[in-house]
């Protein structure tokens, strides 16, 4: 009998060593671990951004909404705007993570855990628009339907106060949702972490130890919050456009407001999602985890999206024209080649004519460039709305009531304070909680190692 | 009694393993998995997880509080708005909708919180952080006789290591 190589002899003398710890969880949660000073430098700069913009709003609060850039006929203005904006940001996450499950979309899975903080983060900034835009803050109740000393109950006919519930919701959902998805992640942080995380992930992670009746019970919860997401996702943006629709502006009475609405807000929302994950992803090197098979899946999305958006454009055009409505034809005339031309052919432009380049199959994994046209998307959708509201407000029926509008510091200020209050969210978000599906990933690592295992047999 | 933990790489032998070791009548075990895996679940448990009886509940709830606030408070304080019924049903389907999804979406989470056993507690003996690293784990109580058998079986099924963990 030959003995056994030499190399064979020590490997059996070698104690068992505790095995490794799984790449993923060691690449996703390096992302967490200490904080460089570009980090901290730009949380700084979020915070800093956030306090004038507090500083205005209290200046708001104490000498009235004057300091906005309102005049007749225009009183929805920036805020509103923002409003629609940062609601429209949100709601790619929901797609992300409650529509591409339930169609088994598998190639979510290394995009939704940041799409979906996203979006909790985005419906949190938008929920205080409508607070801000109302002046007086502290009356902000007056929307909740409660036994009150008025002896009167809320109008339910109203879109604004259909808004109210529908927003209040979405934002449950979402922070539900979240944190549905997050509990076995925070678990696996929770087995690495020590001291004081440690003592944070154990509460938050509610004793998550990844055993079959707690995963039966996970998997139906993401199961039927998803069932329940995607239709409160399209009602969301339904009812936001309906605000508009239910009124009797011309440029706004349109029955294609909810589809164009809820397309335009995943077109602007997937954008947000690329201008977001593109940083993210080149920072902490998770180049092997988000591919260019997602940017290319999420591209097509958006080409996809930018169509329906191009076409609801064109509709609206066209059905006013058809009307034969001197109004609707004026106002839409006007939208074109009025004062405000130049955002019009803005949105026009960023958000149909650019995205068209990704009908080529190179741009669509350019990183660079998808970068740098999202951001273009994004400005684009703020000015979609600019226009639909300010083109409209503006030129009502009597042209002897018309008038201009232009936005003042302050809403500049407030704007500016949102991006930064979304930031300040994002970058803490960063360094908590892991930014990539583990567990979801996992299931796709796991399950190519089970078929490799089966074939070497 | 003695509580045996095993330790595999696949998530096939894991569920393969749980069902011969409830074939044998070994029924106090319990998976730990890094990953959702439906033949690991459904090895442990085959009826589906109660949490869809929250959901059902909730949604119901909220459709019917949703309808019923309305409605209610229109009569119990009747003001006329656009020549309208004091209480129409058109608008308030927006309302109802919304409070049948937040209603359902809450009681799911309460579901899942309960029905996962998921509050801040101590974790299992046999649990170890290698489950939420790439491995899968089994624990099984038997009785003192038993752990000879058991521990046969479970190397029989390609488990990579099995551990006595007494109490």
């Amino acid at each position: 009998m030959t003995p056994p190589p030499a190399t064979a002899a020590v490997d059996m003398m070698r104690p068992t060593t505790v095995p490794q710890d799984s790449q993923i969880n060691r690449d996703v949660m390096s992302v967490t671990k200490g904080v460089s000073w570009q980090w901290g430098l730009l949380l700084s700069m979020a915070l800093i951004g956030v306090a004038q913009a507090i500083f205005t709003l209290a200046y708001q609060t104490y000498v009235g909404l004057g300091i906005a850039g309102y005049q007749s006929p225009v009183f929805w203005g920036v805020y509103i705007i923002n409003f629609v904006f940062w609601i429209g940001i949100g709601h790619a996450g929901t797609l992300i993570s409650a529509i591409l499950f339930l169609f088994r979309a598998k190639w979510r899975n290394a995009i939704n855990r940041g799409a979906e903080a996203m979006t909790v983060f985005a419906v949190l900034t938008a929920a205080l628009f409508p607070l801000i835009h109302i002046g007086r803050l502290w009356k902000f109740y007056f929307l909740i339907p409660y036994p009150n000393q008025r002896a009167l109950w809320v109008n339910f006919k109203s879109p604004l106060l259909w808004d109210v519930f529908a927003i209040n919701t979405y934002m449950l959902i979402s922070i539900i949702f979240f944190f549905v998805g997050l509990v076995p992640d925070i678990a696996i942080a929770r087995d690495r972490a020590t001291g004081i995380k440690k003592v944070a992930y154990t509460l938050l992670a509610l004793g998550w130890q990844g055993t079959g009746r707690q995963w039966k019970a996970h998997n139906r919860t993401v199961l039927h919050l998803a069932g329940l997401a995607t239709p409160l996702v399209l009602s969301v943006h339904s009812v936001v456009s309906w605000d508009f629709a239910m009124s009797i502006v011309p440029g706004w009475h349109a029955t294609i407001f909810a589809p164009y609405f809820v397309a335009g807000a995943i077109f602007g929302g997937f954008a947000m999602v690329l201008v977001v994950m593109i940083p993210v992803r080149r920072i902490f090197r998770l180049e092997a985890y988000i591919t260019d098979y997602h940017f290319d899946n999420m591209s097509r999305f958006i080409l996809f999206t930018s169509l329906i958006c191009g076409y609801a454009y064109g509709a609206e055009y066209f059905i006013a024209w058809y009307s034969g409505v001197e109004f609707e034809q004026t106002s839409f005339w006007l939208r074109l080649f009025g004062p405000y031309w130049l955002s019009t052919w803005f949105m026009i432009s960023f958000n149909v004519l650019f995205p068209q380049l990704l009908w080529i199959k190179k741009l669509r994994t350019n990183v660079p460039f998808l970068f740098v046209l999202c951001v273009f998307i994004n400005i684009g959708m703020w000015f979609e709305r600019y226009v639909i509201i300010i083109t409209s407000l503006s030129r009502e029926y009597i042209p002897a009531a018309w008038g201009l509008y232009i936005p003042s510091l302050a809403e500049m200020s407030i704007l500016l304070g949102s991006f930064c209050w979304f930031s300040m969210f994002f970058l803490l978000f960063l360094k908590f909680l892991p930014i990539i599906a583990i567990a979801e990933m996992k299931e796709l690592i796991i399950h190519d190692k089970a078929h490799a295992a089966q074939e070497s047999h | 009694m003695p509580t045996l933990v095993s330790v595999f790489d696949l998530p096939d032998d894991t569920a393969l393993a749980i069902r011969k070791l409830k074939g044998r009548g070994f029924d106090d075990l319990e998976s730990y998995s890094p990953a959702p895996f439906e033949q690991i679940d459904d090895a442990i448990d085959e009826r589906p997880s109660k949490v869809r009886a929250f959901t059902l509940v909730g949604g119901l709830t909220g459709v019917f509080t949703g309808f019923l606030m309305q409605i209610w408070m229109s009569w119990e304080w009747p003001i006329k708005i656009a020549g309208k019924n004091f209480a129409s049903i058109p608008p308030y389907v927006i309302i109802g909708f919304e409070l049948t999804i937040l209603f359902g979406g809450i009681l799911t989470l309460i579901g899942f919180l309960l029905v996962g056993r998921l509050y801040p507690r101590p974790l299992d003996k046999a649990y170890s952080s290698r489950f939420s690293a790439e491995e899968f784990g089994i624990a099984v109580t038997v009785g003192d006789r038993d752990v000879a058998e058991v521990d046969a079986l479970l190397r029989s099924l390609s488990a990579k290591e099995v551990t006595l963990l007494d109490d």
